[in-house]
């Protein structure tokens, strides 16, 4: 039988058809799979895959480019007490709510602060570490400001875009100029050049960054701002994932855990000789 | 007559060049002057290669990995671009109205949005949808947990970040097959009619008259647009970090958030993709003067 121009275009057609109907066929199977708890999608496939986004203290590369900090210690603890393997998969910080939405990962962790926008999208656990935001400026363009000083349409800011710093800076300090990056190495780096007054960021980067460069940074105000905590991101829609992610924390809160962790990666400096800093 | 170009140095070439080097200089200066860096280049070799003192053996580190996952995508996504896009360029010269207007439209979408929105919107959209219909992230877990998987890991890096590395591939190809599907149309068109009007007159359907006669002829002309256009898919990988995947710009990324070296580490990453691409185009200059004997 030969092959006719009628029968390709006809066999293209009914290719094409059944391509466009298999996308609904998979957005079925995975509206049912939705319905059932993360928990439990977690348990069937025995391993639990966290998003992270690298952020020092809270996850870095160390010299030997693997993955250290705060959230892979918390990682681990919450995959072996579920008895299950941990994965860890490193997701760009502008993108990270719409994966997890999306379900490239189960949960993050990854010192996300609590936000009633973030909140409408993706809900949170309780709060697993409380790190406040401190300000970070160049010492000699902000010499004998005070903090009502900074509101000012002269000063600038920097900040990482998305992250909650730059949120905070617009709330405080609303008549400054903010410009933003992607990259909170790029903002310090404006603070150092001079192009900007101040960054904000969480402790204890400003504290770090200060002590690298004590001729140009310092940490002017004591004072730390939206202490409100971080806490574990998951999708709605899932008590079960609530009621087990809280109560993690909770214990881990009670028997000492979290606290000593926290301790270590963001009071200390042991670690510091694992990475580059 | 021609005129032969002159091939030694003259005086006034060495002016010019005196003139650049002091140009350069002064922005050097005026750079150094004002960014207030402490460059750290040392700590550079140490991501590219680490010496390991307990196994006594290099290990590739962050920056290197990263080069051989960008080649990986390459590789695959240019394979899977050019038989799509050879597939585009014959369905854009189909005597078919339908195929015609089907391979006209993906061509003119896919051209006329920024491959920035592209990725994004089939990251977010179709990739889970692929992924989670065809079961592909139980099956490469499965396979990370086997004991050798030695080849499975040189073809594709860690198995378990398969499924994202199959969505860049595949979303780059896409992309990537709108540009070289023009290409292959304009290499067939130019096939003179003469060719297919003897190829039919001599009782040669249509698949052997593309087979034999078309398509060697034309893919042959379009090497050199075709080898551009793999260069450039080289240089458009580096977008998909955006939606995560390992290669060489997102273990940049990784490397300046972990140690904020951002200048040495990213002028690096340039001259990695330099080395490669640069490479790429003299092999391809060989292979084209090959190809025109």
């Amino acid at each position: 039988m030969k092959l006719t121009r009628r029968m390709m275009s006809a066999a293209m057609g009914i290719a094409l058809a059944t391509s466009l109907a298999l996308p609904a066929v998979a957005q079925d199977a995975r509206a049912d799979l939705s319905k059932t708890s993360v928990i439990e999608q977690i348990k069937e496939a025995g391993v639990i895959k966290i998003g992270l986004s690298l952020f020092t203290p809270w996850s870095m590369r160390d010299k030997k480019g693997e993955l250290i900090g705060f959230e892979l210690d918390v990682g681990r603890k919450l995959a072996a007490d579920m008895g299950v393997e941990v994965e860890f998969v490193p997701t760009a910080w502008d993108g990270i709510i719409p994966a997890l939405v999306s379900g490239k990962f189960d949960v993050i962790i990854s010192g996300m602060s609590v936000t009633p926008a973030r909140n409408l999208t993706v809900n949170f656990s309780d709060p697993y570490a409380y790190s406040g935001l401190t300000i970070l400026a160049n010492t000699a363009m902000t010499a004998g400001m005070s903090i009502e000083d900074y509101n000012k349409p002269e000063i600038t800011f920097a900040a990482r875009r998305g992250a909650t710093p730059a949120t905070v800076i617009a709330q405080l300090f609303p008549e400054a100029n903010l410009l933003l990056f992607d990259e909170d190495g790029a903002a310090t780096q404006e603070v150092l050049n001079g192009n900007a007054h101040a960054t904000m960021a969480a402790d204890p980067t400003p504290s770090a960054e200060a002590r690298k460069n004590p001729e140009t940074l310092s940490v002017p105000f004591s004072e730390t701002f939206l202490a409100t905590g971080e806490s574990f991101a998951y999708r709605k829609g899932d008590p079960d994932a609530s009621n087990f992610f809280n109560n993690w924390i909770s214990i881990n809160w009670k028997n000492g855990y979290l606290k000593e962790r926290s301790d270590y990666w963001f009071k200390g400096t042991v670690w510091a000789n694992q990475v580059d800093q | 007559m021609r005129h032969q170009k002159r091939q030694r140095l003259h005086w006034l070439d060495y002016l010019i060049l005196a003139v650049v080097a002091v140009f350069i200089a002064v922005i050097w200066f005026r750079i150094s002057g004002s960014l207030n860096y402490k460059w750290q280049w040392d700590r550079i070799p140490n991501y590219l290669l680490r010496w390991d003192e307990d196994d006594q053996r290099w290990y590739t580190n962050l920056l290197l990995q990263g080069l051989i996952n960008t080649l990986r995508i390459a590789i695959y996504s240019s394979i899977l671009a050019l038989i799509l896009g050879t597939i585009l360029g014959i369905a854009r010269t189909a005597n078919n109205l339908a195929i015609r207007m089907l391979a006209r439209t993906y061509l003119e979408v896919l051209r006329n949005i920024p491959p920035v929105v592209v990725v994004f919107i089939f990251f977010f959209f179709l990739s889970e949808q692929l992924i989670a219909a065809l079961n592909m992230e139980a099956w490469a877990r499965d396979i990370s947990r086997q004991d050798d998987i030695a080849v499975w890991e040189f073809f594709f890096g860690d198995m378990r970040r398969f499924p994202s590395l199959i969505s860049g591939v595949i979303v780059l190809a896409l992309f990537e097959s709108a540009f070289v599907g023009e290409i292959v149309r304009a290499g067939i068109q130019s096939i003179g009619r003469g060719q297919r009007e003897a190829a039919r007159s001599i009782g040669m359907s249509w698949t052997d008259e593309m087979r034999f006669i078309v398509l060697p002829q034309a893919l042959r002309k379009v090497l050199p647009p075709l080898s551009n256009q793999f260069i450039s898919l080289v240089k458009d990988s580096s977008i998909i970090s955006l939606i995560s995947v390992q290669e060489l710009t997102y273990k940049t990324v990784e490397l300046v958030a972990s140690t904020r070296m951002i200048f040495e580490a990213w002028i690096t990453t340039a001259c990695l993709y330099f080395i490669l691409c640069f490479g790429l185009s003299l092999l391809f200059r060989r292979l084209e003067t090959n190809a025109r004997q």
